[in-house]
C-alpha cells in the first residue's frame, strides 16, 4: 500500500516483533534519544460513560488527560489536562472548567475507577540527512503489562513529518511497510482491555426481553425477572466498594421492579410462592432504606443550602456532618451484610426460582399469552388512576396523593417491562404524559418525605437555635414546594386522564369481551 | 501577524545573526515564526542546515506565493520554519518592477501566510533596491544593527533620510547596537550619544562575541548551543523588548 505524505499529520504504524529504528540506518543518520517509560492508568465508570462518549481519560503520574478516542482504541488529541493531588473520582472533584464541563456530561453521578493500566515505553528518534538536518521524527512505543519482553502487547510507531520534507516521511513509511508494519490495527486501550477481559458494555435499566404477545405469561415473567435480577446483582460489587451512589440506587430500582411485576401480573406463579418472594424482595430492599435516604440527603446538600439565605446556610453544616458520619457506618454495615451467606442465599433463592429449567405448580395464568394479561392489567391500572383523579382537588389528603403515585408507578412499570408488546406510535403521547405526571407526583413525594425526615432529625438530635433556624427555613420551603407540586399534579392529571389519552388507552388496551382468559388482574 | 525585517545597507554588522537568533528566541517564546531569507547569500538558511530553495517561476503575485510556500522548510526547532534563499531572488526587482503597485506587492504576498504564522522575520539583502523598498513597506518594524562607529552613524543617517524622502514613517526603524565592545571607548561614547538623536533606538545591546561566530561551525542558532552566554542573553532581551513594544508586538 503506497502512502504519500502530504501534510504534517502523524502516521501511525503497528509494528511486528523485532522491527526497530535500526532498519532506517542505511538511508539516514539516526539519533535515538534515551528510552522513557511511563505508566498510564485509564479511567471510566461502571457505565463506560467516557468510552461511549468517544473519549479516553487517563492519568500519568499526577496529571489527568482527557482526549478523543479514535477508532479501535487509539488515543486522539488531548483536549484538556489537569494536575491533581490525590485521586479524582467524580466530575465535581476536577478543577479545570473545561475538564469539569466535559466530564459532567459523561459521568453524571457516576464515579471513576481504573479500567486498564499499561506501561508505555517511548523512544524518540530523529532522522538526519547528509547536512545533519532533521528530516523526520519517529516515536517508537511499546505497550506492556510488565518489564519482560513477553509482557509486550503492542508495538507501534508514529512517523512525524516535517514540513518541506514529505518525501523523506513517505520513504520512511514505505521502508517500514516493506518490513511488515501496518497502518491499521487495535490501539493500546483496546489491547489492554482485551488483555484484562474488561470490555466496555452498554448498561441499561430498561433492557429488552425478547417477548411477543403470545409468549406464555410464566415464561415471560421469568425472563423479565431473570434479566432484571442480573442487573441488580451486577451492581452489588459497586455498592460494596462504594464507588458511587448509583449502584445502590439501581439495585433498589431493580428489586422494586421485580416485586412490582410479580404483583401486577397475578396468578402466573403459585400465590404462596409469589408472596414469599415479594416478602424476600421487600426485606432485601428494606436493608438498604436508610443508606439510600442518607445518599439522597447528601446529594441534595448544595441544593438545600442554596434554598436558604447565605447567613443561614451554615446552620445546616452540623446536620450534614451527622448524615455523613451516619452514612459511613451504614455503608460499612450494608457492605458487610451483602457479603454474608444469609444475603447470598436469598439472592440464590431468587435466581433458582426463576431459572429457565425451574419447575413450579400450575397456576391459572401461567400459560396464557402474556400480551393478553398485560393489556388487561394496563387498562385496569389506567382506569384506577382515572377514578382517583376524578376526585382530586386542593383538599385531597396527602395519603391519596401517595396512593396515586404508587398506582402511576405500577402502570409505568407495566408499560416499561412490556414495551415490546405495546404499539409505540399509539401510546407515545400517553407515556409522555404519564412520565410528566410521575415527575410531579415524585416532586410532591420528595418534598413530603424530606420534611418528615428533617423533623425526625430535629426530634432525635435536639440541637440549638441555630440549627432550628436552618431546619425551620428548609422545612418551610419544602412545604411550599409540596403545595406547588400539588397544583401541578392537578394539571397533569387532567391531561393524562383527559379525552384523547383515555381514547388512546381504550383503543390500545381495552380487549373485546369475547377474549378468552381468566380475569388475571 | 507581524512582519519584522533585519536590515542594513552595510554587510557584516550582524544582520543575519540577528535574524537567526531572533527567530529562535521568538519560537522559544511561543510564537509561530517564519524566517524568510531574502539575501541571495543564503546565510540564514545555512545556519539552519536548510538547502537552497528550489527554483520557481516568478510570473506574478500568485506564482510568488506558491513558489515561496512550496519552499517552506520546518527547522529542527518546532514552531520555526524557514524559506531559504535562492540565487534567483536576484530577479525580484525585475518582477516587482513589472507589477502594479510595485512598492507594495511583497506585503500582499506575505499576508497570504497570515493563518499559519504569528511573526514573519525577513533577513534582507544589504542594498537599497525596489525589493528593499517593498521590504520596508511590508514591515511593521525594521531592525537595524549598528556597530557603534562613526561610519555606522552616517549609514543610519542615510537610511533615515531615505525614509523621509520616500514618505515612509521613521518610527518603523528600530536601530540597536550590534557587535558592541564595552572596553572600546569610541563604542561607549557612540552608545551614549546616538540614542539621543534617534528615539527609536532599542535598549538591548548585542555584544561582540566569538560565540556568535561559531554559529557557522555549529550550524545552529547561538541560543541553541550556548544559551547562557552574554550574547545569547542579549538576543533574548532584544526579543523581549520587541515583543513588548507597541509595534511590533503580539496581537
Amino acid at each position: 500500500m503506497n502512502v504519500k505524505v502530504e501534510n504534517k499529520e502523524r502516521i501511525r504504524m503497528v509494528l511486528p516483533v523485532g522491527l526497530g529504528p535500526e532498519c532506517l540506518k542505511e538511508e539516514w543518520c539516526l539519533e535515538i534519544l534515551p528510552r522513557k517509560s511511563k505508566v498510564l492508568t485509564f479511567w471510566d465508570t461502571f457505565e463506560w460513560g467516557i468510552w461511549f462518549g468517544e473519549r479516553v481519560l487517563f492519568s500519568c503520574g499526577n496529571v489527568y488527560h482527557l482526549c478523543a478516542r479514535d477508532n479501535n482504541g487509539w488515543l486522539g488529541p488531548v483536549q484538556c489536562e489537569e494536575e491533581a493531588v490525590g485521586r479524582r473520582r467524580f466530575w465535581g472533584e476536577f478543577e479545570t472548567p473545561s475538564m469539569r464541563e466535559i466530564l459532567e456530561g459523561l459521568l453524571g453521578l457516576r464515579g471513576l475507577a481504573p479500567v486498564a493500566e499499561g506501561i508505555f515505553g517511548l523512544r524518540q528518534c530523529e532522522l538526519r540527512n547528509d547536512m545533519g538536518k532533521i528530516v523526520c521524527r519517529i516515536e517508537w512505543t511499546t505497550v506492556s503489562t510488565g518489564e519482560h519482553e513477553e509482557d509486550v502487547l503492542l508495538r507501534y510507531c508514529q512517523v512525524m513529518p516535517l514540513l518541506g520534507y514529505e518525501f523523506e516521511s513517505t520513504r520512511v513509511v514505505e521502508l517500514l511497510t516493506l518490513r511488515g508494519a501496518r497502518l491499521s490495527g487495535d490501539g493500546p486501550l483496546d489491547i489492554l482491555l482485551h488483555h484484562s477481559n474488561h470490555l466496555p458494555q452498554k448498561y441499561t435499566l430498561r433492557p429488552s426481553f425478547g417477548l411477543t404477545r403470545d409468549t406464555p405469561a410464566r415464561e415471560a415473567v421469568s425472563r423479565v425477572v431473570r434479566t432484571v435480577l442480573a442487573i441488580a446483582t451486577r451492581n452489588v460489587p459497586g455498592i460494596i466498594e462504594d464507588l458511587d451512589t448509583e449502584f445502590l440506587h439501581d439495585y433498589r430500582i431493580c428489586l422494586r421492579k421485580i416485586r412490582s411485576v410479580l404483583s401486577l401480573v397475578k396468578d402466573v406463579f403459585p400465590r404462596e410462592a409469589t408472596h414469599r418472594l415479594r416478602r424476600l424482595l421487600g426485606e432485601l430492599a428494606r436493608e438498604t432504606n436508610r443508606l439510600r435516604d442518607l445518599d439522597v440527603y447528601l446529594l441534595a446538600r448544595d441544593e438545600y443550602r442554596g434554598m436558604l439565605p447565605p447567613e443561614l446556610r451554615k446552620c445546616l453544616d452540623g446536620m450534614f456532618d451527622d448524615f455523613s458520619a451516619e452514612r459511613e457506618c451504614e455503608m460499612r454495615r450494608t457492605a458487610s451484610r451483602m457479603q454474608k451467606r444469609a444475603h447470598l442465599r436469598l439472592i440464590q433463592e431468587l435466581e433458582d426460582f426463576f431459572r429457565v429449567d425451574a419447575r413450579h405448580e400450575h397456576s391459572p395464568a401461567a400459560d396464557l399469552p402474556v400480551g393478553l394479561l398485560v393489556y388487561q392489567c394496563i387498562y385496569k391500572r389506567y382506569k384506577k388512576i382515572r377514578k382517583i383523579a376524578a376526585g382530586f382537588g386542593v383538599e385531597t389528603p396527602d395519603e391519596m396523593v401517595h396512593q396515586l403515585r404508587i398506582e402511576g408507578k405500577k402502570l409505568r412499570y407495566l408499560m416499561e417491562f412490556f414495551s415490546e408488546l405495546i404499539p409505540r406510535e399509539d401510546t407515545a403521547e400517553a407515556q409522555k404524559l404519564l412520565r410528566r405526571l410521575q415527575g410531579r407526583l415524585g416532586d410532591f413525594n420528595d418534598a413530603s418525605v424530606q420534611q418528615k425526615s428533617l423533623l425526625s432529625y430535629w426530634n432525635q438530635n435536639k440541637h440549638g437555635s441555630e440549627v432550628a433556624f436552618g431546619l425551620g427555613g428548609l422545612i418551610s420551603i419544602l412545604y411550599h414546594r409540596q403545595q406547588q407540586a400539588r397544583e401541578r399534579i392537578k394539571h397533569e392529571l387532567d391531561e393524562f386522564c383527559g379525552g384523547s389519552t383515555a381514547s388512546a388507552f381504550k383503543r390500545s388496551f381495552r380487549l373485546p369481551v369475547s377474549d378468552p382468559g381468566t380475569n388475571a388482574s | 501577524m507581524k512582519i519584522i525585517s533585519s536590515y542594513s545597507i552595510k554587510g557584516g554588522v550582524g544582520k543575519t545573526a540577528l535574524a537567526v537568533n531572533l527567530a529562535y528566541a521568538l519560537c522559544e517564546a511561543g510564537y509561530r515564526t517564519l524566517l524568510v531569507d531574502l539575501d541571495p547569500q543564503g546565510a540564514a538558511a545555512f545556519y539552519f542546515r536548510v538547502d537552497s530553495a528550489e527554483k520557481f517561476r516568478m510570473r506574478d503575485t500568485q506564482s510568488l506565493v506558491d513558489g515561496l510556500r512550496k519552499n517552506i522548510r520546518e527547522s529542527d526547532f518546532p514552531g520555526l520554519d524557514i524559506i531559504p534563499s535562492n540565487i534567483a531572488y536576484r530577479h525580484f526587482d525585475i518582477l516587482l518592477d513589472g507589477m502594479k503597485r510595485r512598492r507594495k506587492q511583497l506585503r500582499k504576498v506575505l499576508e497570504e501566510f497570515t493563518p499559519d504564522y504569528d511573526i514573519i522575520l525577513m533577513d534582507c539583502p544589504p542594498n537599497i533596491t525596489l525589493l528593499s523598498e517593498n521590504i520596508f513597506r511590508a514591515s511593521d518594524a525594521i531592525l537595524v544593527p549598528i556597530i557603534p562607529t562613526v561610519l555606522s552613524q552616517r549609514t543610519l543617517d542615510q537610511l533615515v533620510g531615505f525614509f523621509r524622502d520616500e514618505g515612509m514613517p521613521g518610527d518603523m526603524l528600530r536601530p540597536f547596537f550590534s557587535m558592541a565592545q564595552k572596553n572600546n571607548k569610541m563604542h561607549r561614547n557612540i552608545m551614549d550619544e546616538l540614542p539621543m538623536t534617534y528615539p527609536g533606538f532599542l535598549k538591548s545591546v548585542i555584544p561582540f562575541s566569538v560565540d556568535v561566530e561559531k554559529m557557522g561551525l555549529h550550524r545552529k542558532p547561538l541560543l541553541a548551543y550556548s544559551a547562557s552566554c552574554a550574547a545569547a542573553k542579549a538576543y533574548r532581551a532584544l526579543c523581549e523588548e520587541i515583543i513588548s513594544s507597541p509595534d511590533p508586538g503580539h496581537d
